[in-house]
């Protein structure tokens, strides 16, 4: 038997009676129950990425195996040396899961116990001709019968007939369910981009306040994941999420009091500034490899002694951290605000409150877009980096308006302009990159002032190399940054935002 | 890819048996392998509960590659698969080019259907006057089970004078004792003998007489699939093991 066929299907645990009292014809079929009951663990990223793309990851003893949405199901060893996936041994599991983030670790999201059988149908010879692996998973508040059809060259009709006996017992491919809600019905959903239903009519108040409140709970839902320092993205997210909040705060004009504007405006601004300086911490070791790769041999000793510098500055960063989300005052913090968008009865109207969100989000777009044009308009070869910059902020206050007010445009003029103007913001935002890390170079530099110190003279050279380096890539990035605003700036896209914005 | 062909110009000498045992052993190591019934008995089919597939009598078989690759059959086991033809020697050869031939449209047709084996062991026919040079000079290996009698032993020198009649390689004849009955004085001395004439064609692992394999029409399935710990399975496991010691080497 070659296993030339294997397809993967999931029903509920009732339906195998109706499979077992199944009419298979001349064929007779036998179940036979493999092993032991084992206890398996579900594993998938936070982000959840599995769950979406209808992918199911089993850890079963020393076996990992994953199921695929078009029913493959593949098998290796559960043997890694850490949780991303690069981390796993090689094999066709970490080959298929090559699309998931580099950053994200891979978490156990549940477990329970698994029972396997096989299903055998035989002809009147005794010789099989088809056979199902059936995993009945058993959870604390949920189950599930995993099926893997695993067809015999030679015996097509055989397997098409099981394949037909299961869709009339009721089972749907997995590319068609969502497993988890069959196996851990109380596990939440994440998404770092909730959706976010905004009506052209509704008010501008109610909209600003929809955004936000979506975007509190995904920053708490990276708290746990900070603390016990699962992966880097946890925090990212996090800062994503607060980001977008102060966004609506500072780009929707006029919306709440000015008061209480600026009081909400300091106080998501404190929550953020917290983490800054272990999301660039986490930025210098992410790259760590890129570094050395920049330097020359001769130079790596005094990388290692700022990596190692680095490294347990974070380790420090990050334990603050921690402990401040973990504070009370933190929680009561963010529990106020949790409360104030809930019920918004103490939110305050300003004078923009009350206009209709579409009217509102195209006077915002179209204001920020000629903004954008303006400065532009004046770039050449000798603008400075500080207009650079500039050019850069309004980029991204464009684009964070653009896409919370997406849903009242439609998508595929929307999609259109986003795509050319988040190709610049990459140029950009590298453009950015680039000149922090140079300063904060320095800065660290700066820092240690007794060179004869042991490593720091090795570790001066390097950072100096490294500035050096990081210069000329700034400068490189900021001739594709000009190139790509030349790109956005092309005469269909001034007429498609006049259009959709202008109304003109 | 290996050819392994298991060959015998006597009947009756363990030669299906050894087949159907060795395909099994290699698709236990993890080889694909593919078990090509070439006996007209179609035994090794038998064995594998396989019923014969009568479009292959057709002549032109081997010019439709899709046939072809619809005739194969998914053993019970994994890793194995047979093909249960009763190929004209002259598709036989037709064959063994074509799964030479990386280029082969039988070739591609098989990778496609994700049949592309490691190792193709065949159940030949027991008529060396027939049977084309071509299965000797194509194969990677010849197994020839001998049972250590004197008319065995005078098969297996004309085989190997054959060979070198023919010009074709003796260093792939690889012979070894089948049906051994170590308490008779005669096969004692006939091992002996033959081992002192041939030396390195003769393979040291030997297959026992066994109650265990004449059992194997019985129950319609290898040895070594239903009495794994038997002397018998045993024996064709080390078979196996030398034989893949051996293809390493030349």
């Amino acid at each position: 038997m070659m296993q030339l066929e294997i397809a993967g299907c999931c029903l509920s645990n009732t339906a195998m009676n109706d499979l077992e009292k199944a009419d298979f014809g001349k064929l007779k079929t036998v179940q036979t129950q493999d092993a032991e009951a084992v206890d398996f663990t579900v594993f998938d990223c936070f982000d959840q990425s599995l769950r979406q793309s209808h992918r199911l990851l089993i850890e079963t003893g020393d076996t990992l195996e994953l199921f695929m949405a078009d029913g493959q199901v593949l098998k290796q060893v559960a043997r890694r040396a850490g949780n991303f996936v690069v981390d796993l041994s090689d094999g066709p599991v970490k080959q298929a899961l090559s699309d998931l983030s580099a950053l994200r670790s891979l978490l156990p999201v549940g477990s329970g116990e698994l029972r396997h059988e096989t299903l055998t149908l035989f002809d009147d010879v005794e010789k099989v001709q088809c056979r199902a692996q059936l995993r009945f998973l058993t959870t604390t508040d949920g189950g599930m019968l995993l099926v893997a059809l695993q067809g015999l060259r030679g015996y097509g009709k055989a397997l098409s007939q099981l394949g037909k006996t299961l869709e009339s017992v009721g089972a749907i491919a997995l590319g068609e369910v969502d497993v988890y809600t069959q196996l851990f019905p109380q596990h939440p959903r994440y998404r770092a981009k909730p959706e976010i239903a905004i009506s052209p009519d509704m008010a501008a108040f109610d909209a600003a306040n929809d955004i936000i409140a979506a975007y509190i709970p995904v920053a708490r839902a990276n708290e746990s994941g900070i603390t016990a320092d699962h992966d880097t993205a946890f925090l990212h997210d996090y800062r994503i999420a607060l980001r977008k909040i102060r966004a609506v705060l500072s780009l929707f004009k006029g919306i709440y009091g000015s008061e209480q504007t600026d009081d909400l405006k300091s106080r998501f601004s404190a929550l953020m500034a917290v983490t800054g300086r272990v999301r660039d911490l986490d930025v210098y070791l992410l790259e760590q490899q890129k570094y050395y790769d920049l330097l020359p041999q001769s130079l790596h000793a005094g990388l290692d002694t700022l990596f190692n510098h680095l490294a347990s500055e974070r380790a420090e960063m990050l334990a603050k951290l921690s402990d401040h989300l973990r504070s009370k005052s933190y929680d009561e913090e963010f529990a106020r605000l949790v409360k104030l968008f809930g019920s918004r009865k103490k939110l305050t109207r300003g004078p923009n409150a009350d206009l209709s969100a579409k009217a509102y989000a195209g006077v915002l777009i179209w204001k920020r877009y000629r903004k954008v044009c303006e400065i532009a308009s004046a770039i050449d070869a000798d603008t400075t980096d500080t207009e650079v910059h500039t050019l850069r902020i309004h980029c991204k206050k464009l684009r964070y308006l653009m896409e919370f007010f997406a849903p009242l445009f439609p998508q595929e003029q929307i999609n259109s302009l986003l795509k050319p103007l988040k190709r610049l913001q990459d140029n950009l935002g590298l453009f950015n990159d680039y000149a922090v890390q140079q300063d904060s170079l320095s800065i660290l530099l700066s820092q240690f002032n007794e060179p004869s110190h042991t490593g720091v003279l090795a570790m001066a050279q390097s950072i100096g190399a490294l500035i050096a380096i990081l210069h000329r890539r700034q400068m490189e990035e900021r001739i594709r940054a000009l190139d790509s605003f030349v790109k956005f700036d092309s005469p269909q896209t001034r007429k498609m935002f006049r259009k959709l914005f202008k109304g003109d | 890819m290996k050819i392994i062909a298991c060959y015998s110009n006597k009947g009756g000498v363990g030669k299906t048996a050894a087949s159907v045992n060795l395909a099994y052993a290699f698709a236990q190591a993890g080889k694909r392998t593919l078990l090509c019934d070439l006996d007209p008995q179609g035994a090794s089919s038998f064995y594998f509960r396989v019923k014969p597939s009568r479009k292959l009598a057709d002549t032109a078989f081997f010019e439709d590659v899709g046939k072809f690759t619809k005739s194969i059959r998914g053993s019970d086991y994994d890793n194995l698969d047979i093909l249960p033809a009763n190929l004209g020697f002259r598709d036989f050869d037709v064959f063994l080019s074509r799964m030479r031939n990386k280029r082969s449209r039988l070739k591609t047709a098989l990778q496609r259907v994700k049949a592309d084996y490691d190792v193709i062991l065949l159940d030949c026919p027991p008529n060396i006057s027939i049977l084309s040079e071509n299965v000797f000079r194509s194969a990677d290996a010849i197994l020839v089970p001998v049972i250590p009698t004197t008319l065995s032993q005078r098969t297996f020198d004309q085989l190997a004078a054959f060979f070198k009649e023919h010009d074709l390689p003796v260093k792939k004849l690889h012979g070894f004792f089948s049906m051994v009955q170590k308490v008779k004085a005669l096969h004692v001395d006939t091992m002996a003998e033959m081992t002192g004439t041939h030396n390195r064609r003769l393979m040291k692992a030997q297959i026992p007489f066994a109650s265990d394999i004449e059992r194997m029409g019985l129950l319609r399935a290898p040895v070594m699939a239903t009495a794994p710990s038997s002397t018998a399975s045993k024996a064709y496991w080390a078979l196996h093991c030398e034989i893949q010691e051996r293809m390493k080497t030349t």
